[in-house]
């Protein structure tokens, strides 16, 4: 008998509203396109040009030759940008009532008031809601959306904006950088502890779109912060897009933990980019939880340039039917006595395909590095698929490297022995894939993240057997 | 030229989807090769020169391929008819020929067992492009060592493809050592229930050497099992691309594949990439890899030097320690012990 896990319980994501907009623009992706972008967003003039550079690069590369099948992406029927019919507003009593609600459904202002210290929310491409608590704005740390930081903040923006992802990283991240919109914008002063997470929540509702919010958090010398990422779109019948950027700074001695619960419908391409540059004995933490998208091409990256730097990566993917999650996690070692540690997971079922795809480079500057990698990948059916892809590249010699994986189903002899303590065999099955998801899960913040509650304690636990 | 492609890519930046090399000049005027040595009398063996039509699932790609396809100076097929307990030594010794392109092709038919050692050497640059191609029939056993130990400014590569059906188990062992850039490209397709494939391999890089090894087993019979385990050892700038693929096909239920790998940088220059790939698309398996790097542990280094050795021994004998395993399982002493006197040897 085959153990049932049921696919992801998705009507609490997938409720649409009217795709009501300010301004919609129209389809394709043209120089005259990204001007008018550029004009809607009142761009300064460094932006607008950018952009328009970005374009170029955007132009030049070729779509990746590895991975899964992206052909299926048409630009010529995307809309980059779509001003929802509201502006920014701090309080919810302020947001339209069919964003709010959607919001609400999401849990969002509940969690905001329970067990946030701020909360940022996206609505296709503006940011329509943001807040944090006065003792966070008096002790100096500042979170807004990304507009307003390119308005009051250019200095900091110029210095730091798509310089850990360069244009040239890949082919959407050049396009990102063409046509970027919302986002959110997170400093934390030096010596700053923000002890309660700040979240931002992205939701896209238009169909035939595309969501590409860029999200630039630095934290400074001896702070620390734990920053929440969210995200979630309606099933349509078309492709949706999403191209986000995710930069991280991590200064010296300081701490991030970069937790993102991302169940995007099942239409939506998800080509997002993260990266994140660590400074001496500086500390970034990575919990990922990937459920929803058709394709997934996702791969966080830590660069820890700076000496005694440290990262962790915790990730589990669920895939199902008809989703190709091809996730994993790059880390760059380029000073002595760095570390990483990487525990990915994957559970793939009714014809769903995982990868786990990832890097481990220790260049020849960092003797004394350490890093172990650890990857598992859970079987439910036999029309499934699970691939392991990692790459191991070692230039130095004073280094201890490990990597394992394992692939297979839920084991005959554990169930046995469970069901000889007196469990049944749905309750064996069902307790086995729990335990196999919470080294992932328990990282993830649960009291926090009402994403997470759902997914894994309610969905995951609750529809086994 | 772009050779040696894995079965799946991964990002081109990683380097690590094929190899680049440049400076390797194709053979051109290719005169018959002479310096070969076979020993077995064993009239169950039949020897012939009459191979058939090569066709590869992978190679190293379309040039050295054909360049053995249209040009080759050797070509051997062995087919084995009963259980031997004589094994069959090939020797090619590079004494008078420079260029080797050969094409050998191995048949162990239904039933019978077999240990063939091919062995090629070289004092001086040569190049050497080869194709072995392995049918192992149902119930058959066959034991195979290559051995290179060409000079290290030569050109090595080679493709192996085995087809193993049912029952049959066919064992490999690869040492890898010469060539200023040797790439060999392993394929398994085990096409029969019951089928097994232990791939077992040494490789030592020293100056400015660049091996590219790219494993591949497809396993499609029930109750497969394959192991590869490789060992090796860089010192100076040599560098190692390891490139493993255990793929569990659709129906190959029960079947299990484990792949370890274990690269031991005895300088700060070496370099060792590696891809352990584990593909599947079948839920009733079990694959394993493991990878490992890093540097001798001092601490044992440090007690060997105490009982009088030098540091250089010392290392040596950490290297020799850890093959081992693998060069205990060689049934012919003397091309053990050539093989422990040219670790001496190729680490100075």
């Amino acid at each position: 008998m085959k153990t049932q896990v049921d696919e992801i319980n998705r009507n609490i994501y997938d409720f649409k509203n009217a795709d009501n907009y300010e301004y919609k623009i129209k389809k394709g992706l043209t120089p005259e396109i990204v001007e008018d972008i550029s004009r809607q967003k009142q761009d300064p003039d460094w932006m607008r040009d950018f952009r328009l550079k970005a374009l170029e690069v955007y132009n030049k590369l070729e779509l990746p030759t590895w991975g899964p099948d992206i052909s299926e992406l048409n630009m010529d029927e995307i809309a980059t940008y779509v001003k929802p019919k509201t502006t920014l507003s701090n309080s919810w009593e302020d947001v339209p009532d069919d964003i709010k609600s959607t919001f609400d459904k999401l849990g969002i202002p509940e969690a905001e008031k329970t067990s946030l210290a701020g909360v940022g929310a996206q609505y296709d491409s503006e940011v329509v809601y943001h807040s944090m608590k006065e003792d966070l704005i008096k002790q100096g740390v500042i979170y807004t959306d990304m507009e307003t930081a390119v308005r009051e903040y250019p200095e900091i923006v110029k210095e730091h904006f798509m310089k850990c992802v360069p244009l040239n990283d890949h082919k959407f991240a050049a396009l990102h950088g063409a046509v970027w919109s919302g986002g959110s914008f997170v400093y934390v002063p030096k010596g700053v502890k923000v002890d309660i997470p700040l979240q931002s929540y992205f939701r896209l509702n238009s169909p035939e779109s595309g969501q590409f919010e860029h999200t630039l958090i630095i934290v400074e010398e001896e702070a620390s912060l734990h920053f929440i990422e969210g995200c979630s779109a309606p099933k349509y019948n078309k492709v949706n897009l999403h191209a986000g950027c995710v930069e991280l700074y991590v200064k010296d001695n300081a701490y991030l933990r970069y937790s993102t619960i991302e169940n995007w419908s099942k239409n939506m391409l998800n080509l997002n980019t993260k990266k994140a540059i660590v400074g001496k004995n500086a500390k970034m933490d990575w919990v990922s939880g990937s459920f929803g998208s058709k394709i997934s091409m996702l791969y966080p990256m830590s660069i820890l340039n700076g000496e005694g730097s440290k990262t962790e990566f915790t990730g589990i993917s669920f895939a199902g039917g008809g989703q190709n999650l091809d996730n994993g996690f790059k880390v760059v070692h380029n000073a002595p006595h760095t570390s990483s540690v990487v525990n990915a997971k994957s559970i793939s079922k009714n014809g769903g395909k995982c990868t786990y795809r990832s890097l481990v480079r220790i260049s020849e500057n960092a003797p004394g590095a350490k890093s172990s990698v650890s990857c598992e990948s859970l079987m439910l059916d036999d029309i499934s698929i699970s691939d392991t892809i990692p790459t191991n590249d070692i230039r130095t010699d004073d280094v201890e490297f490990s990597h394992e994986a394992k692939i297979g189903k839920i084991s005959d002899k554990t169930i046995f022995y469970l069901m000889s303590r007196g469990l049944s065999e749905e309750d064996a099955k069902a307790m086995i894939v729990r335990g196999f998801a919470y080294p992932i899960s328990k990282e993830l913040p649960v009291e926090y993240a009402v994403e997470m509650n759902r997914l894994i304690n309610l969905e995951l636990e609750g529809a086994i057997g | 030229m772009e050779i040696n492609e894995t079965p799946v890519r991964t990002a081109r930046n990683f380097n690590i989807n094929n190899i680049n090399l440049e400076n390797v000049n194709l053979p051109d005027n290719i005169t018959e090769y002479t310096d070969i040595w076979i020993s077995n009398s064993d009239t169950k063996v039949k020897f012939s020169n009459f191979t058939s039509p090569i066709v590869l699932t992978y190679g190293l790609g379309d040039s050295l391929t054909n360049l053995v396809k249209e040009m080759s100076n050797n070509r051997l097929k062995i087919e084995i008819n009963s259980k031997t307990n004589k094994e069959i030594f090939i020797d090619y010794n590079f004494s008078n020929n420079k260029t080797l392109l050969e094409d050998i092709e191995i048949t162990a038919n239904e039933g019978t067992k077999e240990a063939v050692i091919i062995k090629y050497s070289s004092n001086s640059s040569v190049f050497h492009d080869g194709i072995i191609r392995i049918n192992a029939k149902i119930n058959s056993y066959l034991n195979v060592i290559v051995v290179n130990l060409l000079n290290e400014a030569s050109n090595n590569f080679l493709s192996i493809q085995n087809n193993i059906e049912e029952n049959a188990n066919v064992k490999f062992t690869i040492i890898d050592f010469g060539g200023q850039s040797s790439v060999t490209n392993y394929y398994s397709n085990m096409t029969g229930d019951f089928a097994q494939n232990n791939v077992n391999t040494i490789y030592l890089g020293s100056g400015s050497q660049i091996l590219d090894l790219n494993y591949i087993a497809e396993l499609r019979g029930k109750k497969n099992n394959i192991k590869i385990d490789v060992q090796g050892a860089l010192t100076e700038n040599a560098k190692k691309h390891f490139k493993g693929t255990i793929d569990f096909k659709k129906g190959c239920k029960k079947s299990t594949g484990d792949e370890n790998e274990s690269c031991m940088l005895l300088s700060n220059t070496a370099k060792g990439i590696s891809l352990p790939m584990l593909l599947c698309s079948e839920e009733d398996v079990e694959g394993n890899h493991s990878s490992s790097a890093g540097k001798i542990d001092e601490k044992e280094l440090f007690y060997i030097m105490t009982r009088g050795f030098s540091l250089k021994d010392a290392m040596k004998l950490m290297v020799k320690a850890k093959f081992n395993k693998i060069l205990e399982t060689i049934p012919n002493e003397e091309l053990k012990e050539c093989i422990l006197n040219e670790i001496d040897v190729r680490l100075g």
